[in-house]
């Protein structure tokens, strides 16, 4: 464990605080002919209302941990409980909200109906559903764009789009996965900004992938860095800078550098592992 | 790329039709005086010529008389002699088309869903899986005899064998569709909250619609040609019967009319599926222009 571990934080939450708990997870894939382990043995807790940024370098089992916490895939041991319930593979977990690494906008739908989807499928009225669709436009800064499909958008609008059709379903959890990895560095940083905005007003519990160690920093209360495959946790991180915080001045402060170059370190023999593995 | 004004295009295209129709009308009697430069291609007596199945598609349409007296409306000629053929030009049109119809419709229903099942479950498609093949194999319109002999030589025959043409076509365009839907859709809507049925009608079908739309087109032209296939082996009234009977008088004017007749009708239906795709598949339409 780290110096900067503080410990009685990981110990002071009482297990009614723990809304995600992950214990002794693994994960292997069987391929024709070879077993890739892609998880082994991996817990953590994640307290209600807790940003906690899951870093790794690429292949390290990051997705793969955050699938299974979605039910999208099945562990082949350990158990996951939200809430205190166990996690059923293929069975969604109300109140889990989940953004894609890769652009799952759906190309037939307009934004606004994208948006709107996931009140569609709970049968919201259309009146109802149109005032909220409004909102989260608003809020994503896609005004005019409502009636666009969404190729007809850019990257970090898309994103955004994305991020809001998750959102408007009001998950209380929220697990995202490289949601920004396909935009810009400027454009991250704006995304950032959207995402610690929406965050501190609605204090959701996040799960956030990422192996940028700059994004992990400048959002995240907490870092758990995974080592390359097969994916464990090698390490553990408090990022202790107040809040609110702003994702480009925060950056600036000699705490950060400090906790940079303290995790940098680390994070980068996981990188040369990953790339002779 | 060079962009053409759509009045050079035009242009064109009248110019290359009026030397094809200039060609089949005086081509032979070029021929006829100047047999060294002019092959002899052309012969009017199989193939027509322009002006004979003008004449011609006046007489079957009962607009004149068969010697091109005009066949007045009021007087009541026009009625008496639509009356007096009963697979006049109008009527085998209209059956034709109308079994066309319900073979397409039928056709692409039935092969919708069939493809949509097959395609969203691995169980049921690999049990029907060598099934499939082998029917698939047999060319459909082998079959029209049999179906001829089978449901009798009234409509149900054209609209069956018109409806065994469309429904693999459309059938395989939807289960290939259906299995190659981007997982990351349906698991997106999943974590939404979707059911199975609302997985299906939000994402399997309007993501299937792009391949189901890729077969309509040809779907409509084999729906019109099982039903003239079927009208050929046994029929008493359309578009089919119309040729045969034209062959049996070795008319090749009555054959070229009923030909143009088909032409006409698969342009329009053509064009009815491209107006309906490109309303149904318009989020396509905006990918292509970025
Ligand atoms: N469906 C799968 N089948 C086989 N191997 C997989 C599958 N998904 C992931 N893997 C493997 O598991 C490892 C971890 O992958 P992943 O969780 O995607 O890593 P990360 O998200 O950290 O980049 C990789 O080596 C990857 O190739
Ligand atoms: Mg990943």
């Amino acid at each position: 464990m780290s110096a900067l571990e503080t410990s009685e934080a990981l110990a002071s939450h009482s297990p009614a605080d723990r809304r995600v708990e992950v214990k002794g997870l693994s994960k292997s894939f069987q391929l024709a002919r070879t077993t890739i382990e892609a998880v082994r043995d991996v817990s953590f807790d994640v307290r209600r209302g807790e940003f906690v940024a899951l870093l790794g370098p690429s292949g390290s089992g990051k997705s793969t941990v955050l699938n299974m916490i979605a039910s999208l895939i099945r562990p082949s041991g350990g158990e996951i409980l939200i809430d205190g319930k166990r996690v059923v593979p293929g069975k969604a977990t109300p109140d889990v909200g989940y953004v894609f690494q890769r652009d799952t906008l759906f190309p037939w739908r307009t934004v606004g109906d994208n948006i709107g989807y996931g009140l569609e499928l709970a049968g919201v009225p259309a009146q109802q559903r149109k005032e909220r669709i409004a909102e989260c436009v608003a809020q994503a800064g896609l005004k005019g764009f409502e009636n666009a499909y969404p190729s007809a958008l850019s990257g970090g609008m898309r994103q955004r789009a994305a991020l809001m059709r998750t959102l408007i379903v009001e998950p209380q959890i929220l697990l995202m996965d490289e949601p920004f990895g396909a935009l810009d560095t400027h454009t991250k940083i704006d995304m950032h900004e959207v995402l610690l905005r929406i965050w501190e007003r609605e204090q959701q519990t996040v799960l956030f992938v990422t192996h940028d160690l700059g994004e992990a920093l400048t959002l995240a209360d907490r870092i758990i860095l995974f080592s390359a495959r097969p994916g464990r946790i090698k390490d553990m991180f408090t990022v202790d800078f107040a809040r609110p915080r702003d994702a480009v001045k925060v950056r600036e402060t000699p705490r950060y550098a400090e906790l940079f170059q303290h995790i940098w370190h680390s994070l980068g023999e996981e990188f040369v592992k990953g790339r002779s593995a | 790329m060079k962009t053409y004004s759509t009045l050079n295009t035009i242009g064109w295209q009248v110019l290359i039709c009026a030397i094809v129709l200039s060609v089949w009308q005086w081509g032979h009697d070029l021929h006829t005086t100047l047999p060294w430069l002019v092959p002899d291609l052309l012969d009017p007596y199989f193939i027509s010529k322009p002006s004979m199945i003008w004449s011609n598609f006046l007489i079957q349409s009962c607009l004149t008389s068969k010697l091109g007296v005009v066949n007045g409306w009021f007087n009541g000629d026009f009625a008496k002699c639509l009356a007096r053929n009963e697979n006049n030009l109008w009527a085998a049109t209209a059956i034709t088309l109308k079994n066309t119809f319900f073979g397409f419709v039928t056709g692409v229903v039935s092969g919708f869903i069939a493809g949509l099942i097959l395609g969203r479950s691995d169980r049921l498609s690999a049990i029907f899986q060598p099934f499939i093949t082998a029917v698939n194999s047999i060319p459909r319109i082998a079959l029209a005899p049999i179906i001829v002999l089978a449901f009798g030589i009234g409509d149900m025959s054209k609209i069956v064998t018109s409806w065994i043409v469309v429904v693999f076509l459309v059938f395989f365009n939807t289960f290939e569709g259906a299995r190659s839907i981007d997982e990351g859709f349906t698991n997106a809507a999943r974590l939404l909250g979707a059911s199975e049925w609302q997985i299906t009608r939000t994402v399997v079908i309007p993501s299937t619609m792009a391949w189901v739309f890729a077969s309509l087109t040809p779907a409509i032209s084999f729906a019109l040609i099982g039903v003239i296939v079927g009208e050929f082996i046994g029929a008493e009234r359309g578009i089919g019967r119309l040729i045969i009977e034209s062959e049996a008088r070795g008319e090749a004017s009555g054959m070229m009319v009923a030909v143009v007749v088909l032409m006409l009708v698969g342009v329009v239906l053509s064009a009815i599926i491209w107006r309906l795709q490109a309303y149904l598949l318009r989020w396509q339409r905006q990918r292509s222009a970025e």
